[in-house]
């Protein structure tokens, strides 16, 4: 772990964000201290089979959904629910995590699965904002302005995603690297302003940190296959 | 000193084991005692689990403060023609809250023994834990921690060798603030549009999957084994007589240290402010403070002098919601703090009832129009009238809550709105 600013930000010391420097933090560190960084259990009675992160950084838009272990994934899921409609949302959670994003056809083929109308899956995936309904870069930076990070600065915070990535709202980088919009309230608002980067929380982001968050995020970029 | 931080007059019950990353798993949860109460709890009858949280006077901590037990005892008492179900509500994402994302990530076992034994209670079979999206890490930490449970022998088949059988699984949404609403949270699990249903019928009778169904808090779950194990007197014993138990209050905006605190219920929001977190940023004077979440009513500073419990943050106008305290002080743009929660409201609204769909776009529009100087004094009079018109009209509170802040503001920053009329206030005025 880098070395670590004395001077404490704010008054929340010991949390990640605080000691600036967000380039050379640890993955513990931006998770929170001690975060167990794990993926569930692989175990038989699959109740945290619908716990994966489905917005990362490794995209196989290429990849066939649902063959090999993304099946063995989706017989778990189903067998979770009373009823193939229930498997819905995690189903689409699968497909995104596996793509990256939701075409027409992931759709098509998500509502051949669980046997329900194209229609309907495209209706109830586009009314849940997660799901992205076109590409997005290997990074989708989201951040909060809502109005506990607004009070501390988010839309600073905001202005300079923008002006570092040299994007507008929802443009993606000529590199394919960032996406960065706004998002609605994040559930951390302790620590504003909190910037959700894939399926990581960074938080207590103050515009000055921006530079090293995108150098970090350049730096842990995967080789994609766009 | 480490996050997260503790303050010597908080009650740690159920943040006892935060920050003790062992405690994430089942060996080091049994260290605080962890699942002697389920143990306990499925030697009891469900009846007798509910008489005990009865007991107790605990009340829902999602918002709406309703006593839990009596909740449970809506429930059928036969469960041999149809299964019932259990909803633990962890679609957190009421702007200001940030409780149970804590709760999860650091006592992931706490919640399912919690819901394992309402589960009981209830004389449910199956626990959905619905999780927001969002949190990506609560969910692999809470996945792994359900999966050992399983290896353990307590959830599932013969729980710790009862004969009961209670299954658990996590479901992950998509994003959606409304489905944090009971019945829109139903329809997600159901894998429909999280709209919410017109009640009747309560989920209690029709619920998820057209079953018997209970939806309950994280934090709520969260404090039922400390109840069952230590005896609903003790429970009592902290907080006031309508509002026993601790709470855990999630204190964000202009204060120094901004934080999850657990305090007994009636604790006082000035000492909350000045003492436990630190008082105000920079030396600054408060101004305002909202409460409970942003769909609470706006609080101005002399207001302040109430306690934290139920009954007398209501006495004065607001609600306890989910102790989500939000902070702002003098330097703070009221008009620009309320557009922006307006703005999410708009953004959230699901589009199933005119008052709302129509009302939270306009009220934005027109709050936009206030902020950039642009506003007339008829435009307070049109706000006040569209507000009425989305209180009370529509399926959910999602409306309700943009009306909420927008006319207690009206009412307590009156001369503020009227400055921008005028153009005499700093327009860019909020960012420190």
């Amino acid at each position: 772990m880098a070395e670590q600013k004395t001077e404490l930000r704010g008054g929340n010391d010991g949390w990640a964000g605080e000691r600036g420097d967000f380039a050379n933090l640890s993955e513990a560190d931006v998770r929170g201290e001690s975060y167990v960084g794990v993926r569930p259990l692989e175990g038989r009675a699959a109740g945290g089979a619908c716990s994966y992160p489905y917005q990362l950084a490794e995209k196989h838009p290429d990849a066939p959904l649902f063959e090999g272990p993304y099946h063995e994934r989706l017989e778990k899921i189903r067998s979770r629910y009373p009823d193939a409609q229930g498997a819905l949302l995690p189903v689409l959670n699968l497909a995104q995590e596996i793509h990256g994003w939701l075409s027409q056809a992931d759709m098509d083929r998500v509502a051949e699965e669980l046997g329900l109308s194209p229609v309907y899956v495209r209706g109830v995936a586009t009314f849940y904002t997660m799901y992205n309904k076109a590409p997005v870069g290997t990074w989708l930076v989201q951040v909060c302005t809502n109005v506990c990070c607004n009070l501390c600065g988010a839309d600073e915070v905001m202005k300079a995603f923008l002006e570092h990535t040299g994007t507008e709202p929802g443009e993606t980088t000529a590199d394919g690297a960032f996406t960065c919009i706004e998002a609605e309230c994040l559930g951390a608002c302790g620590f504003p302003t909190v910037v959700q980067v894939n399926e990581r929380y960074f938080e207590n982001v103050t515009p000055d940190d921006v530079p090293a968050i995108l150098e970090r995020l350049r730096r842990e970029a995967p080789k994609q296959e766009r | 000193m480490a996050y997260p931080f503790k303050h010597e007059r908080e009650t740690r019950v159920l943040t006892e084991a935060f920050g003790d990353p062992a405690a994430r798993t089942i060996e080091g949860w049994k260290k605080y005692g962890g699942y002697e109460a389920l143990r306990q709890a499925l030697g009891m009858s469900p009846n007798d689990v509910i008489e005990v949280v009865k007991a107790s006077g605990l009340r829902g901590r999602g918002g709406a403060g309703f006593p839990t037990g009596v909740k449970w005892s809506f429930m059928p008492k036969d469960d041999s023609r149809q299964p019932h179900y259990l909803l633990i509500n962890a679609d957190e994402s009421e702007p200001g809250a940030f409780k149970d994302r804590e709760l999860l990530r650091w006592t992931p076992h706490q919640v399912i023994e919690g819901a394992l034994i309402g589960a009981h209670a209830i004389r449910a079979k199956h626990v959905y834990i619905y999780m927001r999206g969002e949190f990506f890490e609560p969910a692999q930490i809470v996945g792994r921690a359900i999966e050992e449970a399983y290896e353990a022998g307590i959830a599932g088949a013969d729980m710790m060798g009862s004969g009961i059988g209670i299954d658990i699984t996590l479901h992950i949404g998509a994003g959606a603030y409304i489905c944090g609403e009971e019945t829109g949270l139903m329809n997600s699990l159901e894998g429909r549009r999280g709209q919410p249903r017109i009640k009747p019928p309560f989920p209690a009778v029709m619920g998820a999957f057209s079953r018997p169904t209970t939806i309950n808090n994280v934090e709520t779950v969260s404090a039922v084994p400390h109840i069952l194990r230590r005896g609903p007197e003790w429970y009592k014993s902290m907080g006031t007589e309508k509002s026993p138990g601790t709470k855990l209050f999630n204190v964000s905006g202009h204060v120094v240290r901004r934080g999850n605190y657990e305090l007994p219920l009636g604790f006082p929001l000035k000492d909350l402010i000045y003492d436990v977190c630190g008082g105000i940023r920079d030396g600054r004077e408060l101004k305002a403070v909202i409460p409970g979440g942003s769909s609470v009513p706006i609080l101005a500073a002399k207001e302040c002098d109430i306690a934290l419990d139920y009954e007398s943050v209501a006495a004065a106008g607001s609600m306890l919601g989910t102790a989500s305290v939000i902070v702002m002080d003098d330097r703070t743009d009221i008009i620009r703090a309320v557009r922006r929660m307006v703005e999410f409201y708009s953004h959230e609204s699901c589009g199933q009832c005119t008052p709302c769909r129509e009302g939270t776009e306009w009220t934005a529009k027109i709050m936009r129009r206030i902020e950039a100087g642009e506003g007339t004094v008829e435009d307070l009079d049109t706000l006040l009238d569209v507000g009425r018109n989305m209180t009370g009209t529509t399926i959910c509170v999602l409306s309700d809550s943009c009306a909420a802040p927008v006319a207690s503001s009206i009412a307590k920053f009156r001369d503020e709105y009227m400055a921008r009329m005028r153009r005499e206030a700093p327009i860019d005025a909020l960012t420190v």
